[in-house]
């Protein structure tokens, strides 16, 4: 069969260039020193200078860091729980449950985002960290459970049996025999959490205390404004980072049996 | 092995089991309970409200409202327009790549094709926004290398939907192309080589053989890709220029500058309604086409 279809090949060539030729020309143009982004091309390290030398930038993505450690620490507390008491429920209604799960993921992040304003505006919580951390969370704990979820299930109970049945609390059974086995897809749940949270614009649009710019926020601004070559240097060393994270992640959780996409 | 398995779970008592199984859904459970539902049954009730406090009783005004002006009716008209190319655009691209990823690369090349697939996932969606207005602005690489054959440089598309559609289409595809190939990895080669062998074409091994057993892919692909295109505010809003609003702006202008409370609900469940009505056909079309051939 192979070689055998070059139209196909041809697409599959296409698509890749299209994906990304505009990350190449973002990495290419933060080595630009042009101020504007247009040719004659001259080579720069002053906006990766310019960036850690402590403006808004670099402000903002601590903060965000900050911020999606929180939420992705949280929602894998809470993503374990769940899935545990998935798989104690049953097969049938945990898929009742997973469906709920989903609901948090195919509602548009625009109307979900709008929707928890109203409420908590009415409840008097309005735009605040609470709010945005409670928001993010619940967006981003569908993830983790979809991911741990099935690593639990593929864990043979006999072992924990065995635990209890010589005497463990089921605190220490969790913490010994349970967690160690799906560690890798626990890992690979938190990272994605941490991830989509770091990069989640709409949700905090809606729920960011006024004044406070997290990362996507303040890339809103800088890019509704015009051309900011130093958000060219943090973009590189963003898609970089993804990279290596991509890599961790299938090493942990996606490649080798079946992960949340295939 | 199984019988071990019963008799442990019945010495433990059932009643304080079940407790145990309520108590750690309890968290995950409550946050969507309080944090997804709730809102969303406040949005539809503030859409009845008469003013933003919840007390002026049922009123349908706020739906009057958003359909006396027509704003609403063309903005939404132009959204799933938009929605519906976009989707097309990543199913006619997505098909033949996932088609190559699942049968036609090797096995080593396949994990880091994927893995490239999958990078944009983790990059932030304004970046990828940003990447593609740096690509397309005027004076930018496209229009120099445009130039060198006459091109005036300082044009551009960008501020225009033809920007909007090629952004949401570079930010949506890998979604589909996913969704595809995992469905179309499931299909046996046998089955492939059988129909060849019987004297399909191509064509022939697409309708009846590719298209009816990826269909689920195609349905979770649809889904991910056509609500949230029609929906999107950010892309119009930084590379769609002075008349490229789609209907997120519009629910946005409602809950961002100003805090227009029951139109911008009303506004967001006629997306909502509308949105799913329109998946519910497209899924409810395809479903009929992929039966139809199954049984050829």
């Amino acid at each position: 069969m192979k070689k055998k279809y070059p139209w196909v090949r041809a697409i599959m060539i296409l698509v890749y260039a299209f994906m990304f030729l505009p990350i190449g020309i973002v990495i290419l143009m933060s080595f630009n020193a042009s101020p504007y982004g247009t040719f004659p091309f001259e080579f720069t390290t002053k906006w990766y200078e310019l960036l850690f030398s402590g403006g808004d930038l670099g402000q903002a993505t601590a903060l965000s860091l900050i911020f999606s450690l929180l939420v992705a620490l949280a929602a894998v507390l809470i993503g374990l729980l769940t899935a545990q008491g998935m798989r104690r429920i049953g097969k049938r209604k945990a898929a009742v449950f997973s469906q709920l799960l989903n609901s948090a993921i195919i509602v548009p992040w625009l109307v979900l985002g709008i929707a928890m304003l109203i409420l908590f505006n009415m409840t008097g919580l309005g735009r605040s960290y609470l709010g945005m951390f409670l928001g993010n969370t619940v967006v981003v704990l569908p993830y983790v459970v979809l991911l741990v979820y099935p690593a639990l299930l593929e864990q043979k109970p006999n072992a924990e049996s065995a635990a209890r049945t010589l005497g463990a609390s089921p605190l220490r059974v969790f913490w010994t025999v349970t967690l160690p086995g799906i560690l890798p897809a626990v890992a690979a749940g938190g990272l994605m959490a941490l991830m989509v949270c770091f990069n989640n614009f709409v949700i905090q649009y809606y729920l960011a205390p006024f004044g406070v710019r997290t990362l996507p926020l303040e890339i809103y601004n800088l890019v509704r404004v015009g051309y900011k070559p130093d958000i060219n240097a943090l973009a590189s060393i963003m898609v970089v980072v993804s990279v290596g994270l991509v890599l961790l992640v299938s090493r942990l959780g996606f490649g080798k049996k079946k992960g949340l996409f295939w | 092995m199984k019988n071990l398995e019963n008799q442990t779970k019945q010495a433990h008592s059932r009643g304080r089991s079940g407790l145990a199984s309520f108590g750690l859904l309890l968290p995950g459970g409550g946050m969507l309970a309080l944090l997804v539902a709730a809102p969303l049954i406040l949005l539809i009730v503030a859409s009845f409200c008469a003013n933003d406090s919840f007390s002026g009783g049922f009123t349908l005004a706020n739906y009057q409202q958003v359909f006396a002006d027509g704003v609403f009716t063309s903005l939404m008209g132009k959204s799933v327009l938009m929605g519906l190319a976009v989707t097309l655009g990543c199913v006619l691209l997505a098909y033949p790549v996932a088609y190559g990823l699942a049968k036609l690369v090797s096995e080593r090349a396949r994990g880091s094709l994927i893995v490239l697939i999958i990078i944009p996932f983790f990059t932030s969606q304004l970046l990828l926004i940003y990447s593609m207005i740096v690509l397309l602005q005027g004076q930018g690489p496209l229009m120099s290398l445009l130039a060198l054959f006459g091109a005036d440089p300082s044009a551009s598309i960008l501020y225009t939907d033809a920007a909007v559609f090629l952004i949401l289409l570079y930010e949506f595809l890998p979604y589909m192309v996913l969704c595809l190939y995992s469905a179309i990895a499931k299909i046996d080669d046998n089955q492939l080589r059988a129909a060849q062998t019987l004297g399909a074409g191509r064509v022939k091994r697409f309708t009846s053989v590719i298209f009816p057993k990826s269909l689920p892919g195609l349905l979770s692909g649809i889904l991910l890709v056509f609500v949230p295109v029609t929906g999107s505010f950010v892309e119009p809003d930084l590379a769609g220029g002075s008349s490229g609003m789609m209907v997120g702006s519009l629910i946005n202008s409602n809950f961002a500058a100003a805090y227009n409370l029951g139109r911008g609900a009303a506004l967001s469940v006629l997306f909502l309604v509308i949105l799913t009505a329109i998946t519910l056909v497209i899924n409810g079309l395809l479903r009929w086409a992929g039966r139809g051939r199954q049984r050829l």
